[in-house]
């Protein structure tokens, strides 16, 4: 079924209300969901995925500063999906930013990363340059790179099988983020070692994708889409004859 | 960006303080203004050559079936798509809870092609059970004023006309219960209408499809008289036609917009404030004297026409009459000097009732277009609260101290400060007051108070400031993750001065009747009618000009837009109709002449089709 952009992130805001996100937090996480589904980047899927554990995380963990710095900061994002953990951390990052021109965070112990994307382009739309880089198995390797130039929220993206695996080659389940206040972190593949493209994303595909969902509306799986609005229900009040009169009478 | 007429900064040293302009009182007493949507929408399609053509008119002797219009603008062309069903009594409801509606709307970007009316036809009346087409901008509904209509369609098929009093208890036919936009049940995205040029102001889309209803109206009673009396009907006068409007039912749903946009509103209000000041500013002639009389003349005599059951609003509108009664002598006595107006406005500040002095400013914008009408293209805005993640929390805690004063003000220690709390229903997701601690769903209280927020926030700044003199502000929120969006807002709104409503909405004594009007008036709504202090009835587009007089495309546009606060005609003195003024503006005529209109396409229209009746 289609969608319009405005119905998936109202109908994602409200579920993620009834799973206990404060209203901000359900804010940026309706928006990451549906910027991602926007340019066609499976956003939908990817919070299909996560949604079960989504309901068992605890609404009140907070994501904790591990080291900090100027430059840089390590927070463990408690086995959180980046839609709960990710907002402030990368907030901090920005800042840093701002302050030192370059900041590096690294968020550990995070869930859904390639969600984190749609917050990534906020702060990219707020004239900082980011990058942020994260592995996404390691059988074998793969890696994947996401870069936005300042101003701009379209991202350019690639991922990548690396054939020469290092030594060290420990489960990761954190992002590592990069932001600048001056200088391009656009993801340009250039390495000695071999590897090989598994997907790439320009940004003029991306916006062509865009514009196409703005304008025929978005594919959504109805089943989705219903198990959204189950959720979305819990924020919503029994109705009886009093509550009626609480519209005022007619 | 619009080019600022000379005194500008002058005018935004005069600009009204936000804890008079923002009071809840001051917002819900606000009248339709040339600033209002409606009024710019029609100034656009005449200036622009707009041309309604009626494509499609099956409907059967009882007035059901289908209506097709097509808007031919300078950019690109639309369709009306106007379905009209036959409706049982007891299903005819305002409540956004109902399900059946007599007409059901919206409107399409560009052609209508058959899969297409299809796809609408089966939707279309559903509304919101519907899955809606991307290619809809709007969707609405409306439902008859079922005494009007039956009384003008018998008038008109005995071949006389109705009388014109009856509009002035309800002055339409038909009256929307909602009006859909943005994405709503699959329809096209905001998105869509910010890149498009005939559309890019607030609410025009909207506005749009609810006077091509009024034009609909018209032509479907004539349709039915027709029908019943074939040699006896007749056309509805023109001046009735004019002198009417189409009704708008409005409850609570309206009310979080005006909390969820305040950067829209700040948009708004700034518009008119400004407008007002520039206005404020201007050294009157004789002239400019004598054409606000004549408004002020005319407008009292829309307050003296308008009667309305809610007692309470029916005292504000006799005060206003009887206020209008001091401001003309006062007007036609006082020296005619350059600070005239300041003075009128000081004075009524002083003397007048709130609604008085409201009116008189929306009145005052009248007569200088050239100054007022630049703003209707920067009542948009590109809506974005942002997080400033790296201002000192000291500064947060300043801005809050400065910007929201009247939010630390309430004392939310006493119960009646905290009477009220807004949830949604999962009837329709309306939007419904509960009180707390007796009704249930506190738990799912809607964060629509923003005094409570921002007052808990600074409390929990302050405490965190004791132990961190000098942190940022993202320090406090890694520690107390849930005023995000509270922060986010105070930062956004402190760079702003219209946008915050300065009430507690918890409280016993807060009217939502006040949040409606607000919105109302910008939309341009008229004859505020209250039913309740949560549900309204308003009346747009009375005395707006017809499509006719559009489609044959005026070159008097300053006469063309002289609509506002329109009179009952008396159609034996139909040619002799009051011209309001002879000039404005320095050197452009304003007067009302319909006495020539027909309504010929819908006549045209009705012949082409009856055989198709359904």
């Amino acid at each position: 079924m289609k969608v319009s952009f405005n119905e998936l992130q109202g109908l994602s805001r409200k579920a993620f209300l009834a799973l206990g996100f404060s209203d901000g937090h359900a804010d940026d996480a309706a928006d990451m969901v549906a910027w991602m589904e926007s340019f066609d980047l499976h956003g939908l899927e990817a919070l299909n995925n996560g949604l079960a554990h989504l309901m068992e995380e605890d609404p009140d963990a907070l994501p904790h500063i591990l080291y900090q710095d100027g430059d840089m900061a390590v927070v463990d994002g408690q086995d959180l999906s980046v839609l709960r953990s990710s907002n402030l951390a990368l907030e901090l990052a920005f800042a840093k930013a701002r302050a030192r021109g370059l900041s590096v965070i690294k968020i550990r112990r995070c869930r859904q990363r390639q969600l984190i994307m749609g917050y990534l382009a906020r702060l990219a739309g707020r004239g900082m340059n980011v990058t942020a880089f994260w592995r996404n198995a390691q059988k074998p390797l793969t890696e994947q790179v996401i870069g936005f130039r300042a101003n701009s929220t379209v991202p350019s993206i690639r991922v990548y099988s690396v054939e020469e695996v290092p030594e060290e080659n420990e489960p990761n389940n954190g992002i590592t983020v990069i932001m600048a206040n001056h200088v391009d972190l656009l993801p340009t593949m250039r390495s000695d070692y071999r590897y090989d493209l598994l997907a790439k994303h320009e940004e003029s595909d991306l916006m062509a994708v865009r514009e196409r969902a703005i304008a025929n509306g978005i594919e959504v799986d109805p089943a989705l889409w219903e198990r959204l609005k189950v959720l979305a229900q819990k924020t919503l009040v029994e109705a009886s004859d009093a509550s009626r009169l609480g519209a005022g009478p007619t | 960006m619009m080019d600022l007429p000379p005194n500008t900064n002058a005018a935004l040293q005069a600009l009204r303080p936000p804890s008079v302009v923002m009071a809840l009182e001051r917002l819900g007493s606000l009248h339709s203004s040339r600033l209002s949507f409606a009024r710019s929408l029609i100034r656009q399609m005449a200036r622009q050559r707009w041309h309604i053509t009626c494509e499609r008119f099956a409907l059967n002797a009882q007035g059901h079936g289908q209506a097709i219009y097509r808007i031919q603008t300078p950019n690109n062309r639309y369709h009306a798509v106007i379905f009209a069903q036959a409706l049982d009594d007891e299903l005819r409801s305002d409540r956004v809870i109902a399900n059946a509606w007599d007409i059901t709307f919206g409107l399409v970007e560009g052609d209508v092609e058959d899969s297409l009316m299809a796809s609408l036809a089966e939707n279309l009346p559903l509304q919101e059970a519907g899955r809606q087409h991307p290619s809809l901008l709007v969707i609405s509904r409306a439902n008859k004023s079922e005494r009007n209509f039956e009384q003008f369609v018998d008038a008109l098929a005995s071949g006389h006309q109705p009388d014109s009093k009856l509009l002035l208890d309800a002055g339409y036919l038909y009256r929307t219960t909602a009006v859909y936009g943005n994405g709503k049940f699959g329809i096209a995205d905001y998105g869509r209408l910010q890149s498009n040029p005939d559309f890019k102001r607030p609410f025009s889309a909207q506005m749009t499809v609810v006077y091509l209803l009024r034009h609909f109206a018209v032509a479907q009673i004539e349709h039915i008289a027709r029908c019943r009396a074939p040699k006896k009907a007749v056309a509805l006068h023109p001046e009735l036609q004019r002198y009417m409007g189409i009704g708008n039912s409005t409850g609570l749903g309206m009310a979080p917009f005006l909390i969820n946009h305040p950067q829209l509103i700040d948009r708004w209000i700034t518009a008119r404030e400004q407008s007002l000041a520039l206005c404020k500013l201007q050294a009157p002639t004789e002239l400019n004297r004598r054409q606000l009389v004549a408004l002020c003349e005319r407008a009292r005599q829309y307050f003296a026409e308008t009667k309305v059951d809610d007692t309470h609003q029916q005292h504000l509108n006799d005060v206003v009459v009887t206020e209008m009664d001091s401001v003309l002598p006062w007007l036609e006595q006082v020296e005619l000097t350059d600070t005239l107006w300041q003075a009128l406005c000081d004075w009524a500040e002083a003397a007048l009732s709130v609604e008085s002095q409201e009116l008189l400013h929306s009145l005052l914008m009248e007569l200088y277009p050239s100054l007022v009408d630049p703003f209707e293209d920067v009542m948009s805005v590109q809506e974005k609260q942002e997080l400033h993640p790296d201002m000192p929390l000291v500064q947060l805690k300043q801005l809050i101290e400065t910007h929201f004063d009247w939010a630390l003000a309430e004392n939310f220690d006493e119960p009646q400060s905290c009477y009220w709390f807004w949830y949604r229903s999962v009837e329709k997701e309306e939007p419904r007051l509960g009180v707390r601690g007796q009704d249930p769903g506190v738990e799912k209280e809607l964060a629509l108070a923003v005094a409570p927020r921002v007052q808990r926030c600074h409390t929990a700044i302050e405490a965190f400031l004791t132990d961190n003199p000098r942190v940022l502000t993202i320090e406090f929120l890694m520690a107390n993750p849930r005023f995000m969006d509270t922060v986010r807002r105070i930062q956004t709104m402190a760079a702003t001065s219209y946008g915050e409503i300065r009430a507690n909405l918890w409280h016993q004594d807060m009217k939502p009747m006040h949040l409606l009007r607000t919105k109302l008036s910008f939309l341009g709504a008229s004859r505020f009618d209250p039913r309740s202090d949560r549900w309204v009835r308003v009346t747009f587009f009375q005395g707006a000009p017809l499509v006719d007089e559009l489609n044959r495309e005026p070159t008097d546009l300053a006469s063309f837009d002289d609509w506002s606060f329109p009179l009952a005609p008396t159609l034996r003195e139909t040619t002799a109709t009051t011209t309001i003024r002879d000039t404005i503006d320095t050197n452009t005529s304003i007067h009302t002449d319909t006495s020539t209109s027909t309504s010929t396409d819908n006549i045209t229209c009705a012949e082409e089709h009856d055989e198709s009746l359904l």
